[in-house]
C-alpha cells in the first residue's frame, strides 16, 4: 500500500470500484459502460491517472464484462488516481455524479487480480407458462444431465461444448406466490472458461417448454450477485 | 397505469435492436413530482434517439421549461419500426422518456421540425400516442400541439395537425406559452380556443393556423390569407434572442449512455450568418447575426465540460470562422481544454478564413479528412449563387491541410442550381482534379501516401425565404442525366463521387413550398404507414407520388414550377425580418452574375435590422 504523499502521476494508487447496474441500464452494452465510465470520472472530479501519448485518457480495467439484458449488484472497475484521495470521498464523488441505476456500492484498494477470480453467481427469476414444482424438477433434471452439448458462437464460428463442467453449484425451485421460478447459480467465469447464464436460459428453451411463447406473458430477469475464487466459495474483493 | 406500460416497455426491450434508446434513466434528466407541477410539456423530436440527443435547440429548450418550477418538460423520440410494431403489437403507447408516461396525458406536446422528410414521423407520433391527427378532432381535454424549429417557416403542408406554431427562436416564447396555459387553467377560462386566440393575441411569434383562411386562384396557386379575427396579426413576425451573451445556455446535458450523432460539448457562438449564400435558407430565417462574447463562451464551455466530462467542445454556428472573435476565443478555451484533455473541434469550415493556426488549434486532427464546400464548380455559378469562394482559397486551404499530413479532403457541391450548364457540372470533377495536382505539388504531403478528394453532390432544393424561392427544381430526368454525366466527367482515379438520391430531394422540395392542401396527402401517408422518410432505407418514392396524387394534388406543381415575381406564397404569413424585396434583388443579381458583400463588409439592407440584437453588424434601425 502507497502511502499518501508517495501517490504521484509517476507512481498512480489502484483503486477498486465495486458499482451495481440494474433496472433499465441493463440494457446498455459493455462498450457504452466503458464510455460512460470516462465521463463519469472526469465529471466526478477525482484525480484519475492518465495514459500518457497521443490520446490521453483515465485508465479503466474492468472485471468481468456483463452482456446486455444482465443486470448486476457486483461489478468491479479498477482506475488509478494520480493524486491521493480518500476511498470515501471517491465513493461520494463518483455517486453524486450516478444514477440510481448505476451507483457505486465501495470503493477499496484491491489485494486481488481479476484474473483470480474463478466463478459468478447468479439470480436468475422467470416468469414462464405452467412454473410448477414439476417444472423445477425437469430443470434440476436437465442440468445435473453429464454431459450437456451445447453451441456457443466463438470467433471461429460454432463450437460445441459441454457445459456441465462449468456449472459449479445450481438451484431450481418454485415460488408459488409469485408464480416464479427461480435459480441461482454458480458459474464459471475464467477469462478461457465464461458460462454466459444465457446459455442455461437457452438450454431450457430448447429441452424444455419454457420461456416459448410471448414476451410478454413470459420472461426472465438475470442478477449477478456475487464473484468468488476458484475455490467456487471464497468471495472475491 | 404508467407503471404498467414501463413494464411492457421493460418486456419488449429484450426483442428490440438497440435497447440502450429506450431505457431512459440518463444523468442530467430533469425529475419533477408531476402532483406539483402545473403544466407537463413533451418535446418531441420526429427522429431517432440518437440524432434527437444531438439537437442543439432540445438541449437549450428543454433546460429553458425546466428552470421554470411549475413546467416539467420531458423527452420523447420517434420509435425505431421494430420498436414501432412491438408497440402495436403489445398496445404499448408513445411514452415520455422521464416519466413513462404516455403523450397523451401531457398539457402540451411540442414537435422540433428539423428537416421536411419528418413530417411523417411526427403525424405517426401522434398516432402512436393514440392522439387524432387534425387539430380540429383534438378536444380541450387533449394536449395542445406546438411546433418549431426551421421548416415551421412554412409549416403549411402540415398545418392541419398543429394547434400552433412558435415562429422563431423559442426560448422566451415557450414559456410565456406555457404560462398563459396555466394560467388560464387556473383562472377556470380554458378552452382550447380561447387559450389560443389569446395567445395569437398577446405572444409575439405564436402561429395559429386555423385562425387563418385561404383561399385559392383558379390555376391553384395562393388568392389570399385571411385572419378571421380582427384583432390577431396579419403576419407573424418571428422572435429572436437580442442578448445571445444573457440568452439561458444550460449548463448540464442529459448524458446518453449509448453514441449518438453529436456526442459532445455543442458550443452556441453566434446566431445567424454574415454570408447569403443564395440557397441557403438558414442563412436567411437566423438573421441577424447576434455573436456571443469570448469571455462567455469560456464560462459556458467549462461550466459543461466540469458537469457532463465530454472530452470534446464543438464550436457550432452555422460558418464558425466568420465568427469576429475567433482567435481570441480558441486562445482562451485552450488555456484550460489542453491541461484536461479536451479537444476542441469545428463543424463547417469556410475556405476563404480556414488558417494554418486555426487548424492547429482544432481537434480535426484526430481524423485524416478535412471538408470544404464550394457548392458549385466554376466561378460564374458560385457568384450566381453568392459563395465567395475562389479556387485560390481551397487550394490554399487544402494545403495547409496537406501540409499537417492530410490526405483526405471532401468537398460538398449542388447541382441544378438555376443557371447551371454542363461546364458547371465539367468543374466540379475538374475542382477535384485540381486538388488532387496540388496534393502531388505540395513538398509537405505525408509521403508514400496518395490523396483521396471525395464530391459529394446534393440536388438544389429551393426553399422558403432564399432568393431562390422563386425558382423550379430541375426535373428528376434531368437530375438523373446530370449525375450521370457528372460521373462520366470524374476519371480521376483518386476522385470518389457520390451524390444525393434526387427522388428524395423531389419530395423534399414539393413539401418545403408546399401549402395546406398537402395536409390531405400526408394524412394518407401516414394511414398507410409512413415514417422515416429521411431514411434511404424506409423512403419510397413511388408511393409518396401516389399519396401527393390521392390528394389530388401535382408534386411538379411544387417543385417544378417557377413562380411569377408578385405570386403570394404560403410563407408570406410569417415575417422573419428579411424583406421579400431584398430576396427578389438578391434573385435578380444571382441572375446578372453580380455578388452581394458579406454582412461585416457591407449591410445589403435585408431588413432583419429591424428585429435588433447586440453584437450583430447591422446598422441601427
Ligand atoms: S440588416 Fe444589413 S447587416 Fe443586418 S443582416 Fe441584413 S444585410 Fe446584414
Amino acid at each position: 500500500m502507497l502511502s499518501p504523499k508517495m501517490i504521484s502521476d509517476e507512481n498512480p494508487q489502484n483503486i477498486r470500484i465495486k458499482f451495481r447496474k440494474v433496472g433499465m441500464l441493463r440494457y446498455i452494452s459493455h462498450l457504452d459502460l466503458q464510455r460512460t465510465f470516462a465521463k463519469v470520472i472526469v465529471r466526478s472530479g477525482i484525480p484519475a491517472w492518465y495514459t500518457k501519448g497521443f490520446n490521453p485518457h483515465a485508465k479503466l480495467v474492468f472485471a468481468l464484462p456483463l452482456s446486455i439484458g444482465t443486470q448486476s449488484e457486483c461489478e468491479l472497475l479498477d482506475i488509478r488516481l494520480s493524486r491521493y484521495m480518500s476511498c470515501d470521498e471517491v465513493k461520494e464523488r463518483l455517486n453524486s455524479v450516478l444514477t440510481d441505476e448505476l451507483s457505486v456500492i465501495d470503493v477499496y484498494e484491491p489485494e486481488s487480480k481479476f484474473q483470480d477470480i474463478g466463478y459468478a453467481k447468479y439470480e436468475i427469476n422467470i416468469v414462464t407458462n405452467g412454473a410448477s414444482d414439476d417444472m423445477a424438477d425437469n430443470i434440476r433434471a436437465l442440468f445435473s444431465k453429464k454431459p450437456i452439448l451445447m453451441f456457443k458462437h466463438t470467433k471461429s464460428g460454432e463450437k460445441e461444448i459441454d457445459i456441465a463442467p462449468l456449472i459449479d453449484t445450481l438451484n431450481v425451485s418454485y415460488d408459488g406466490e409469485c408464480d416464479l421460478i427461480r435459480l441461482s447459480a454458480t458459474l464459471s467465469a475464467t477469462s478461457e472458461n465464461y458460462l454466459s447464464p444465457e446459455m442455461l436460459i437457452t438450454a431450457m428453451k430448447d429441452s424444455l417448454e419454457i420461456l416459448s411463447t410471448d414476451i410478454m406473458s413470459e420472461n426472465y430477469t438475470i442478477m449477478r450477485t456475487a464473484l468468488y475464487l476458484a475455490d467456487g466459495k471464497t468471495e472475491f474483493k | 397505469m404508467s407503471r404498467n406500460y414501463r413494464e411492457r416497455l421493460d418486456n419488449v426491450l429484450r426483442a428490440v435492436q438497440k435497447p440502450g434508446r429506450y431505457c431512459g434513466g440518463e444523468y442530467g434528466q430533469t425529475l419533477k413530482d408531476k402532483e406539483k407541477v402545473k403544466a407537463r410539456f413533451a418535446f418531441c423530436f420526429p427522429d431517432s434517439y440518437e440524432i434527437g440527443m444531438s439537437n442543439l435547440g432540445i438541449r437549450i429548450l428543454y433546460g429553458v421549461l425546466n428552470r421554470e418550477d411549475d413546467i416539467w418538460c420531458e423527452r420523447a423520440y420517434a420509435p425505431w419500426p421494430d420498436m414501432e410494431e412491438m408497440m402495436k403489437k403489445y398496445d404499448i403507447p408513445l411514452t415520455a422518456a422521464e416519466s413513462g408516461d404516455p403523450l397523451s396525458e401531457f398539457d402540451i406536446i411540442g414537435f422540433t421540425l428539423q428537416y421536411e422528410m419528418c413530417y411523417t414521423n411526427v403525424l405517426n407520433m401522434l398516432k402512436l400516442s393514440g392522439l387524432p391527427l387534425r387539430a380540429e378532432d383534438r378536444g380541450d381535454d387533449m394536449p395542445i400541439v406546438i411546433g418549431g424549429g426551421p421548416c415551421s417557416y412554412n409549416a403549411e403542408p402540415v398545418a392541419d395537425f398543429f394547434d400552433c406554431f412558435s415562429i422563431g427562436e423559442g426560448e422566451e416564447a415557450l414559456v410565456e406559452f406555457t404560462k398563459l396555459y396555466i394560467k388560464m387553467k387556473e383562472e377556470g377560462r380554458y378552452t382550447k380556443k380561447d387559450f389560443l386566440l389569446e395567445a395569437a393575441k398577446t405572444i409575439g411569434g405564436i402561429y395559429v393556423p386555423s385562425f387563418y383562411d385561404v383561399t385559392y386562384n383558379e390555376n391553384g396557386t395562393i388568392k389570399a390569407y385571411t385572419p378571421i379575427y380582427d384583432d390577431i396579426p396579419k403576419k407573424i413576425t418571428k422572435r429572436i434572442m437580442k442578448d445571445m451573451d444573457k440568452s439561458y445556455f444550460p449548463d448540464k446535458l442529459v448524458m446518453p449512455y449509448i453514441e449518438t450523432v453529436q456526442d459532445r460539448i455543442m458550443l452556441e457562438v453566434y446566431r445567424g450568418c454574415i454570408r447569403g449564400c443564395r440557397f441557403c435558407q438558414a442563412g436567411i430565417i437566423y438573421r441577424p447575426v447576434r455573436e456571443k462574447t469570448p469571455a462567455v463562451l469560456c464560462r459556458q464551455a467549462k461550466c459543461l465540460y466540469e458537469n457532463t466530462g465530454y472530452d470534446e467542445i464543438s464550436l457550432s454556428s452555422l460558418s464558425i470562422s466568420d465568427y469576429s472573435q475567433i482567435q481570441d476565443l480558441t486562445t482562451k478555451l485552450l488555456e484550460w481544454t489542453n491541461e484536461n484533455k479536451v479537444s476542441l473541434s469545428l463543424p463547417s469550415l469556410r475556405v476563404d478564413s480556414f488558417t494554418k493556426e486555426l487548424m492547429d488549434k482544432i481537434a480535426t486532427v484526430r481524423s485524416s479528412s478535412l471538408t470544404f464546400a464550394p457548392e458549385a464548380g466554376t466561378q460564374r455559378l458560385r457568384d450566381v449563387i453568392n459563395k465567395n469562394v475562389f479556387e485560390d482559397d481551397l487550394m490554399r486551404a487544402v494545403n495547409v491541410a496537406f501540409d499537417a499530413g492530410k490526405t483526405q479532403v471532401k468537398l460538398y457541391f449542388m447541382n441544378g442550381l438555376p443557371t447551371e450548364t454542363s461546364e458547371d457540372l465539367e468543374g466540379i470533377a475538374k475542382l477535384a482534379t485540381n486538388v488532387v495536382n496540388e496534393y502531388y505539388r505540395n513538398p509537405n504531403r505525408r509521403k508514400g501516401k496518395s490523396p483521396q478528394v471525395t464530391i459529394s453532390v446534393a440536388c438544389f432544393v429551393p426553399k422558403p425565404f432564399t432568393p431562390f424561392q422563386w425558382e423550379t427544381q430541375d426535373t428528376l430526368e434531368e437530375f438523373e442525366e446530370k449525375i450521370e454525366y457528372l460521373g462520366d466527367c470524374v476519371t480521376d482515379r483518386k476522385v470518389r463521387y457520390t451524390h444525393h438520391d434526387p427522388r428524395t430531394s423531389r419530395i423534399e422540395a414539393v413539401l418545403a413550398r408546399g401549402d395546406r392542401r398537402l395536409g390531405k396527402a400526408l394524412e394518407i401517408a401516414c394511414e398507410e404507414g409512413f415514417r422515416f422518410d429521411a431514411w434511404e432505407e424506409y423512403f419510397d418514392y413511388d408511393k409518396w407520388i401516389s399519396v401527393i396524387e390521392k390528394a389530388g394534388l401535382d408534386a411538379s406543381f411544387y417543385a417544378n414550377r417557377r413562380r411569377d415575381d408578385d405570386e403570394i406564397f404560403p410563407w408570406d404569413i410569417i415575417d422573419c425580418g428579411v424583406t421579400k424585396e431584398f430576396l427578389m434583388r438578391e434573385r435578380n443579381n444571382a441572375y446578372l452574375g453580380k455578388t452581394t458583400p458579406s454582412c461585416r463588409e457591407k449591410c445589403s439592407a435585408c431588413g432583419a435590422n429591424t428585429l435588433g440584437g447586440e453584437r450583430s453588424c447591422c446598422p441601427q434601425k
